[in-house]
């Protein structure tokens, strides 16, 4: 019973945050380009509004995925707040970005088709740079439990640098920001409508867009762990790492897919493959 | 006075006890389906056939079951001189059959192979073994009751799968005479020889088997004898008759050693032995081509071309797995040695390059197939990490990828008898127009792809035994980001349908319907129970625990398989609300770039005309394409067997 309130805690703040980060991030970057901007708390009355509409489906699949999404994000997440095994983290999380590309490859619309795809490969960009680390975090803590790296005395950071760089190229992946929002950005004017998005509207859409909040908290809750030395590392470095992407989604334009695979990935998996073998040396 | 024979069965039943049964069950096991399939040629009725075909299953799924290891050390001994002379004399007759095969079809490298061979036996048979062999003639541990038991559940059901199957089969081909006899007798008699090689403790017996399962391979690839099985098939025969050799090699290397056939025997006294490397490599070389493991992935690629059931019981399922399951078996005999490094490094790069292959692949089967090697690889992978727990994960993954792989390909083959095509994106949309079978398929991809399944927690066992070898390591990560995209890749365009009605299965004979959901339910089910598979898997006495409950604990980290399964029953259940609510309400067409028509992948185009929106997967030819890779990672995978060989000299 404890375990299960404790749960629904750890939930509830998670979204508070992820809402929090998505409100603040709409409002920098609405200063950024010399508007206004909305209150920070206006993503949350987006999404209660999102889940008062009309349900409607263009097939039984996309009632599925977000469902599968979300719980997916909210298990990875629960996971590294018991303090688990990273790798499962990542399966579990990975899981979730398997529903969402069912859900949109379901659906005919070549729009979500096509995303469908570009999502897949932003999903091995992740994932490939993710199970790195996490064998990084195997390497310097003896272990591939998240509560290594608070044991370890020293900011991981020190010892990973090149795979920190590598995952601030994930966390851009992953918040769907330029250079790299490839497959569904924020913005419904690029050439892909809203990419795995587009074929969903109301509570479907709502329950997609807290499994991306839940989904960008993980992220910084792993980014954490390269300063996990004590809370103010814990809060900062995520912080700072947040706000780079997106000054760098400000500041860049979308490249190719060809070009995220080709350089982006390329040179992080290396870069990354060459912290895990200092790390050995 | 008549005896009932439910009673004279029950009497019989009772009077064998203890290791005549169990010798009783392995009769039944080895030389039953050898019986059933000579029944099976000589009486060319269907329905008989098909009841024989039904029974043998049953028969040997029952004892399959029954069989508990471990057995008395002089099981089946009291037999042996009756046993010995038989398989000698059928190995020679084998091999002449081979030989025969390679003069009838002008085969220059089979004949000189097998001719190699029949020079080799000849010398090892009447020259080299002594006479005398005191050790067990059995081995049952739980390596060789997992695959007895995936052959005969496993291969059971696409057995079943395979009555209707064939029917339809030959309805499409329509030969002048009917070639299922054979079919199913090569099925049947396939079945025993797999159960006899993975129960074998003598090392001349699993020889036998070997070859005899090599023979089934070509018979069922060439058995629509198209030029292209024909041909597919004969690369099949020699690239295995290769693998005879080198075992053979490996076999007179080994005797050499130690002067004994005995299996494990041989495992435990060759370890630490420095000058049994170069045999033991060798049979690592025929353990490679006979699970098509770069660079001799090409017959299995080439295997194909035969009817689904033979691609899902010998090239995915079970013939397959006689490879890792000899690597698996001398496992301990080069444990920690340069050789194991090779084979980790070998079987890694298999798994990667080979995924990477199925990526660039348009043609479902032969994305099954890449898989297929790519998994063996990450099996062999475990033999050459060779620690208890990477041993236990890999039987692990032969069992859940058997069952996983098995379903996949009936369903493609159910899939392909309506849509006479194995092109994805022809499959496009099956779960409208198949819904069961499409369902079905989409399930098999998930269970091979996302947690809580099995295929995950064995591939999660691996990455934390590999954790220590960097190149490994890297190997795995990307051959699993690689594995993944092609999965969901065919199983979203598996489901690509504009469909909004509910689900309404489609109609299939039972015999196809029944092996389907089997098989479904069991991946699941064998999920569940993972945990304690593990437990029993692992050799008693070691400090890794199955742990409390359902989480899977190992020094390095846990899987807490539980709570993942806890959230997916959960999931499931609000996915069944979710799913009937928004079906109840109003239903979209998709955006497809114009107003839509009444059809859901229309829309309204130029001149007010209907145009359909078509959209194609991107197979990423220049990056994975076959055609333009296959030379290259074939050199790199043969460079990796160097390294391997390299391995076992130095040391």
């Amino acid at each position: 019973m404890q375990t299960t309130a404790l749960a629904l805690a750890v939930l509830g703040a998670a979204l508070l945050l992820g809402g929090l980060l998505s409100g603040l991030d709409r409002r920098l970057t609405a200063r950024l380009q010399s508007r206004q901007g909305p209150p920070f708390t206006q993503p949350f009355f987006d999404v209660i509004k999102l889940l008062a509409k009309e349900r409607m489906v263009t097939n039984p699949w996309q009632a599925f995925s977000p469902l599968a999404t979300l719980s997916a994000a909210a298990c990875a997440l629960l996971l590294f707040a018991w303090q688990g095994d990273l790798l499962v983290i990542l399966f579990v999380h990975m899981a979730g970005g398997v529903f969402l590309v069912l859900g949109a490859m379901a659906s005919p619309s070549p729009y979500s088709q096509i995303a469908g795809q570009r999502e897949l490969w932003q999903m091995l960009c992740c994932e490939t740079l993710l199970f790195v680390m996490a064998g990084a975090l195997y390497l310097t803590t003896g272990s591939f439990r998240v509560s290594g790296a608070a044991a370890l005395g020293e900011p991981l950071l020190y010892r990973l640098p090149l795979l920190f760089a590598a995952f601030l190229l994930a966390l851009t992946v992953k918040m769907r920001k330029s250079p790299f929002d490839l497959a569904g950005c924020h913005h419904a004017h690029q050439e892909l409508v809203r990419g795995v998005f587009t074929e969903y509207v109301g509570p479907h859409l709502g329950l997609l867009e807290i499994a991306h909040w839940l989904e960008v908290v993980l992220y910084l809750a792993i980014c954490s762990l390269f300063w996990a030395t004590g809370p103010w590392g814990m809060i900062l470095l995520p912080l700072t790492a947040f706000l780079a992407v997106i000054v760098l989604d400000n500041v860049s334009a979308r490249l190719t897919w060809r070009w995220m695979l080709g350089w982006g990935w390329g040179a992080a998996f290396v870069l990354s493959a060459v912290n895990l073998f200092w790390l050995k040396g | 006075m008549t005896i009932q024979p439910g009673l004279t069965g029950s009497i019989f039943f009772l009077s064998i006890t203890g290791s005549s049964m169990t010798e009783a069950i392995l009769v039944v096991l080895i030389i039953v389906p050898f019986f059933a399939a000579l029944a099976c040629l000589l009486i060319r009725s269907t329905a008989c056939r098909a009841c024989i075909v039904i029974a043998t299953a049953a028969m040997l799924a029952v004892s399959s079951l029954l069989l508990q290891g471990p057995l008395a050390p002089d099981a089946g001994l009291r037999w042996a001189g009756l046993i010995d002379p038989l398989i000698t004399g059928c190995d020679f007759l084998l091999l002449a059959v081979m030989f025969y095969l390679g003069c009838r079809y002008r085969h220059p490298l089979i004949v000189l192979l097998t001719a190699g061979q029949l020079g080799l036996f000849v010398r090892l048979e009447f020259f080299v073994f002594a006479k005398d062999r005191g050790h067990a003639l059995f081995q049952v541990d739980v390596l060789s009751l997992t695959l007895v038991r995936v052959v005969c559940l496993v291969g059971g059901l696409i057995c079943l799968h395979a009555i209707p199957y064939m029917q339809a089969h030959e309805q499409h081909q329509n030969p002048a005479r009917s070639r299922q006899p054979q079919f199913f007798a090569l099925l049947l008699l396939f079945l025993g020889a797999m159960n006899g090689l993975v129960l074998t403790n003598h090392l001349a017996h699993f020889y036998f088997f070997f070859e005899l399962t090599t023979l089934c391979s070509f018979l069922l690839i060439g058995h629509d004898r198209s030029k292209e099985a024909m041909d597919n098939a004969l690369t099949a025969l020699w690239m295995n008759g290769l693998g005879g050799l080198l075992l053979l090699f490996a076999i007179q290397g080994l005797y050499g050693q130690s002067a004994m056939l005995d299996m494990t025997g041989l495992a435990a006294a060759t370890a630490g032995n420095q000058a049994a490397l170069l045999p033991l490599s060798l049979l690592l070389l025929a353990a490679f081509t006979k699970s098509a493991q770069l660079p001799w992935q090409r017959w299995l690629l080439g295997a194909m071309v035969a009817p689904t059931p033979t691609s899902a019981l010998l090239h995915s399922s079970t013939m397959v797995k006689a490879g890792v399951y000899l690597a698996l078996r001398f496992a301990p005999a080069f444990a920690h040695t340069l050789l194991a490094q090779g084979l980790m490094l070998a079987g890694g790069f298999t798994f990667l390059a080979a995924a990477a292959l199925a990526i660039g692949q348009r043609n479902a089967k032969k994305v099954l197939a890449y898989s297929t090697i790519s998994n063996l690889g990450l099996i062999f992978a475990c033999a050459g990490i060779g620690t208890p727990a990477a041993v236990a994960a890999a039987m692990l993954l032969i069992l859940f990828h058997a069952v996983s792989k098995g379903l996949l390909f009936l369903c493609v083959g159910t899939a392909e008898q309506q849509v006479h095509s194995r092109d994805i994106e022809v499959l496009r949309g099956l779960c409208a127009r198949m819904p069961l079978t499409g369902m079905i398929a989409v399930l098999a991809v998930l269970t091979l792809i996302v947690p809580p399944f099995g295929m995950l927690l064995g591939k999660w066992l691996v990455f934390e035994a590999g954790a220590d070898h960097l190149v490994f390591y890297l190997m795995l990560v990307l051959g699993s980001s690689f594995t993944l995209l092609y999965w969901v890749r065919l199983a979203g365009t598996l489901l690509a349908s504009g469909q909004v009605e509910g689900f309404k299965p489609e109609r299939q004979p039972l015999l196809s319907r029944f092996p389907l959901v089997a098989l479904a339910c069991g991946a699941v089910v064998l999920a569940l129970g993972a945990p304690i598979l593990y437990g029993r898997l692992l050799p008693g006495g070691q400090t890794w625990s199955a742990g409390r409950g359902g989480v899977l604990t190992t020094a390095v980290g846990s899987f807490p398989l539980d709570v993942l399964f806890a959230v997916a029953a959960l999931l499931g259940l609000l996915a069944l609300f979710g799913v009937s609510r928004a079906m109840a309400g109003r239903k979209a067409f998709p955006y497809l770039a114009g107003a839509n028509t009444r059809l859901p992948d229309h829309f309204v185009g130029p001149m007010n005309r209907p145009v359909r929106a078509m959209v194609e997967n991107s197979y990423l030819a220049p990056f994975f394409g076959e055609e333009r890779w296959t030379l290259w990672v074939n050199l790199a995978a043969a460079g990796f067997l160097l390294v391997m060989l390299g391995g076992a000299l130095w040391q």
